[in-house]
């Protein structure tokens, strides 16, 4: 075969090849990285720096409805209320405050309403050593029983801090005990937890992971 | 095809009258589909988004810029930054106090492992959404034993609190002396005087060296082009924080240097439900950190026995 024959051929192949490489780059026939799994935007409800409860100093501060702090709408001033036990010495909870859930302490021995509230004055806390506090003095009153929280409380850390940590440029927040614990059953419940975090690239048949291997 | 013989045997061929018809089409359709092939062949460039601008390209390095330069800077990442999602953020330069180190501590015996820190922490920080990037990982870990190969870090029960397990999140940890820092070639990475190591963006080359030195998995590379939605994007931003990343850059945990340096708490603090979450000056002997390192059960600097030397605590009540 002639030279000039031979670079025809050659020349011919490589137009071929190159037009062929020219298509499948331009339509991205191969190398594209696999397309990536959807992944749905997490519930706004999640980032939400928003306590568990409201307490009463801040049900005040906001203005909100105060009725339920209202004892002597249904009770009578000067006529302690009587408290009344089942034949376990539990406390039975009258009809009109059946959402109170009793918890507050291990075992259940804690459930005696006075323990707290001031039965002379409904609308006072009293504690062990005699003080008598307002609804908002509630870290007064958990205080009397729970010292070491309660020092801890003070300087910052135990509970929620918001604000500042340097006091030169702002102010900090903080937050009652009754902002985080119910009263009456104090432990913090439990709750949904935020997605966990996603795979890249989910095997799409998962092999069982051998023991011992990683 | 005659020609073309005639001037493969005799060498050098005179052209007799330039070019024939036949040999230039021909010449021409090589010439085309050579032109065509090289164009294929370049056709990925097309796909690189962001192509920095000459601007971005001539940059110094942040410890060179002056004050003017950053400025310059500043309001060109503002200008991107709301070419790309519509809204122009508010980008500063915040410098570290003076008499400020900062240190993180977080109580094990309050976390409950609700990972509230985690996606407030990628609100704030304008963290990729898809493929996620997340500077918190929450490890459930067995009750009574630190063995982290027995940690696990995607469990999802209806409920947390499980029963037998506590939950470590791991961040970075600040460290003192921060292996990542060490084995950085440019210098991309450094710890500045308030104790937050940083990484200058525009400076990484992203060859993932200070993601192999942490001992505590707290780096993260973006692999493909960041993607956060533009009603999600935080626009208070810092240089060396929270403005938008770019494809093959490193990022981390910073302590929200974007509020800290203004003096606020950092963003996983304020979410958590159950203030496990403790911030502040350790200079100052009056911040809640300093109480907690003189007065309750400091228990462990995560993997110590390292000699990193974290400025993150944990610790239990009681």
């Amino acid at each position: 075969m002639k030279d000039s024959v031979k670079t025809t051929i050659v020349l011919n192949v490589l137009i071929v090849v190159f037009l062929a490489l020219a298509t499948g780059f331009l339509l991205k026939a191969w190398g594209q990285p696999a397309p990536l799994q959807q992944i749905p935007l997490v519930d706004p409800e999640f980032i939400k720096t928003a306590t568990v409860r409201v307490s009463y100093s801040e049900l005040v501060a906001a203005k909100e409805d105060l009725s339920d702090f209202d004892c002597y709408g249904c009770h009578e001033k000067g006529k302690p209320p009587v408290l009344r036990f089942d034949d376990k010495h539990m406390l039975i909870i009258p009809e009109e405050h059946k959402d109170i859930v009793m918890g507050h302490g291990r075992n259940n021995r804690n459930n005696l309403c006075t323990n707290c509230h001031d039965e002379n004055n409904l609308e006072r806390f009293q504690t062990r050593d005699g003080r008598e506090l307002t609804f908002s003095e509630s870290p007064e009153l958990c205080g009397s029983c729970h010292g070491p929280t309660f020092r801890d409380w003070n300087a910052g850390a135990h509970g929620r801090t918001s604000g500042y940590w340097n006091r030169d440029m702002g102010p900090i927040v903080r937050k009652d005990c009754v902002s985080c614990h119910n009263p009456h059953s104090p432990k913090f419940p439990g709750r949904q937890p935020a997605p966990p975090p996603h795979i890249l690239h989910p095997p799409t048949n998962p092999a069982p992971v051998a023991e011992g291997e990683h | 095809m005659s020609d073309q013989r005639i001037s493969g045997e005799s060498n050098p061929p005179p052209e007799p009258e330039g070019m024939s018809r036949r040999s230039f089409l021909r010449n021409s359709a090589v010439f085309a589909s050579g032109l065509a092939a090289v164009a294929a062949g370049l056709s990925p460039l097309l796909d690189i988004e962001n192509f920095p601008s000459l601007q971005e390209f001539m940059q110094k390095y942040y410890k060179e810029m002056t004050p003017e330069e950053m400025k310059k800077v500043l309001e060109r990442i503002e200008r991107e930054v709301e070419r790309q999602y519509g809204i122009r953020p508010h980008v500063r330069d915040l410098k570290p106090l003076d008499g400020v180190e900062y240190v993180y501590c977080l109580n094990l015996t309050r976390c409950i492992g609700c990972r509230k820190c985690v996606h407030a922490c990628v609100a704030e920080n304008n963290q990729s959404r898809n493929p996620e990037i997340q500077y918190i990982r929450v490890l459930q870990m067995q009750n009574g034993s630190f063995d982290m190969e027995k940690a696990v870090h995607d469990y999802n029960p209806e409920k947390v609190p499980e029963k037998g397990h506590f939950y470590m999140p791991v961040q970075c940890q600040q460290c003192k002396n921060p292996p990542c820092v060490k084995v950085c070639p440019v210098h991309a990475t450094w710890q500045e005087p308030d104790g937050i190591t940083v990484i200058d963006y525009n400076w990484c080359i992203g060859c993932r060296y200070c993601e192999a030195a942490c001992p505590y998995w707290a780096r993260r590379f973006n692999f493909t082009q960041p993607e956060i939605p533009a009603d999600r994007l935080n626009p208070e931003m810092d240089y060396l924080s929270n403005r938008p990343r770019s494809k093959g850059v490193m990022e981390k945990c910073h302590f929200c240097l974007q509020r800290t340096r203004a003096g606020r708490y950092p963003a996983c603090l304020e979410v958590c439900p159950t203030g496990t979450r403790k911030f502040g000056n350790v200079l100052d002997p009056n911040s809640e950190v300093s109480y907690i390192l003189k007065n309750k059960r400091v228990f462990i600097q995560l993997k110590e026995e390292l000699g990193t030397s974290p400025r993150f605590f944990y610790y239990f009540d009681v």
